[in-house]
């Protein structure tokens, strides 16, 4: 594998403000050093202060400009001070990125789904979109070149077995993204999902732990590997906001090694 | 044309829930599974959006204790979902009401109907819905939001209970086949020459019940998990 050569992204993004929810690590802090790499100035958008300071230390160390603004985006006036305080800072608003999620990820059964689990798998997952695209809507119609992307899973795609809760929530976002692409086409806002498959932490660990299903679980990836949430990730993250897919709206795209064909 | 009516004796003796919360679109589906000989028991029950002890109660009031049907037709959107505007004209307790209550009561009505259907080790369970969440629609975000999140779910409970022998699968329906209150949504129209290849909407009597009694028979016991575009091939997706 040859490394990513970010002199390629360099300036698609330049000019362009961006908000990154959950970018306090993880797949939000490769997607938000991926979009100041390619010259956005982002807003990082996270409840960790520690994890998001490292983020915006990350950005500032590879050249970019960032911010951290402590948000809970399942709190409507909490997102209303973040999309406030990127326009402040930054002069406007043209993409939001919106990648925070539970952090509950067990296997459950459909049986054993209470209403706290689903109250907080659907605060993050649907809640924060209503407040995201409430408080969005209007800087995303000025700017002409507004972006919605939401980070969704193949999960929600295929039907995973392991949590419904969390697949019928993923699924949920694929029909939001469908149907605001139609209602913001108008304003030239575009909206899409990307579905990753990311060496997250937890997957890292999950897959060092146990060498032999690692190989056998990596067969199942064409490109032999998941993806590095910066260079893998990131990059197609980067195009879906930029100029170059802006007559692409409404899709979900898997950005998996090709794991997922079918879909 | 004269369309006959679903094969007699399909679901002969067989016992087919009908549920449906909030709009009516199960007009004729009921009457198509009594015509392939099924016991039809139709639930509308407003306890359906309560608590999962109040959504057994609405199934045991309506089948009696512990009956299993052999098929369940449901559709589950509630009136909040089906609310048309724009999503900034949307207020939260309204995006709560119509995005993700839905799931969440799927979530309980399928539950109760596991707990009676995976015992007896058979069982076709079908959603019933608009197809114009898989394409989207403006002033229809919350609607497309809850009928994918319902999509979804059938997929994972699909897996879940494969083993069990009860099916989960989807049909997705000419929204206008299914009620006029979608007479006044914007809904993507297919730009093709021939928009719709058999140039009609689904008869539910017929077809849309037949489908079902197809998927509750022997040859449909394979199918779980499935989406099945009953829409006169508009949209042919994927």
């Amino acid at each position: 594998m040859t490394a990513m050569d970010w002199t390629s992204t360099a300036g698609l993004l330049a000019g362009r403000v961006a908000i990154v929810t959950g970018a306090s690590g993880g797949v939000g802090r490769g997607l938000a050093r991926a979009l100041a790499l390619a010259g956005a100035r982002v807003v990082v958008a996270a409840r960790s202060p520690a994890g998001g300071g490292e983020t915006v230390a990350q950005i500032e160390a590879e050249g970019g400009q960032a911010l951290f603004v402590a948000t809970d985006v399942c709190d409507r006036d909490a997102v209303r001070r973040t999309v406030e305080a990127a326009v402040q800072a930054f002069g406007g608003l043209d993409i939001v990125v919106h990648n925070a999620a539970s952090t509950v990820a067990r296997p459950t059964s459909l049986e054993d789904i209470d209403d706290a689990l689903w109250a907080e798998q659907a605060g993050v997952s649907l809640d924060a979109l209503h407040h995201l695209a409430h408080a969005a809507l209007p800087h995303l119609r000025d700017t002409g070149r507004g972006r919605f992307l939401v980070l969704s899973s193949a999960q929600g795609q295929h039907g995973g077995a392991m949590n419904p809760a969390y697949t019928a929530l993923k699924a949920a976002q694929r029909g939001f993204v469908k149907a605001l692409a139609r209602e913001w086409g108008p304003h030239d806002i575009v909206v899409n999902a990307l579905a990753p498959a990311a060496l997250t932490d937890a997957a890292r660990a999950y897959l060092e732990a146990d060498p032999e299903r690692t190989r056998e679980a990596m067969k199942s990836f064409p490109l032999g590997r998941m993806g590095d949430m910066r260079d893998d990730i990131g990059p197609a993250a980067v195009a879906m906001c930029s100029d170059l897919w802006r007559y692409v709206t409404g899709q979900t795209v898997n950005v998996d090694g090709g794991y997922y064909t079918a879909l | 044309m004269t369309l006959s009516t679903s094969p007699p004796g399909a679901l002969d003796g067989a016992l087919a829930l009908v549920v449906e919360l909030g709009l009516p679109v199960m007009s004729g589906v009921a009457e198509g599974l009594r015509d392939a000989g099924a016991e039809v028991v139709v639930l509308r029950d407003p306890r359906l959006a309560g608590s999962s002890d109040e959504v057994d109660a609405a199934l045991a009031a309506a089948l009696g204790p512990g009956r299993a049907p052999a098929l369940v037709v449901l559709s589950l959107l509630g009136e909040a979902t089906t609310a048309l505007g724009p999503l900034d004209g949307v207020d939260l307790q309204a995006w709560r009401a119509g995005a993700a209550e839905p799931i969440r009561i799927a979530m309980r009505v399928l539950t109760a109907l596991g707990a009676r259907m995976k015992p007896a080790g058979r069982g076709a369970i079908l959603f019933l819905a608009p197809s114009l969440s898989l394409v989207g629609g403006a002033g229809m975000v919350a609607l497309s939001t809850a009928l994918e999140g319902q999509r979804g779910l059938m997929k994972s409970v699909a897996r879940q209970w494969g083993a069990s022998g009860v099916t989960v699968n989807w049909a997705a329906a000419a929204p206008r086949a299914l009620s006029p209150h979608f007479d006044a949504a914007d809904l993507a129209a297919k730009g093709d020459a021939v928009p719709v290849a058999l140039g009609r909407r689904p008869d539910a009597r017929t077809e849309i019940a037949g489908l079902a009694a197809w998927l509750a028979g022997p040859a449909g016991r394979g199918v779980t998990g499935a989406t099945l575009m009953i829409d006169g091939g508009e949209w042919m997706a994927p």
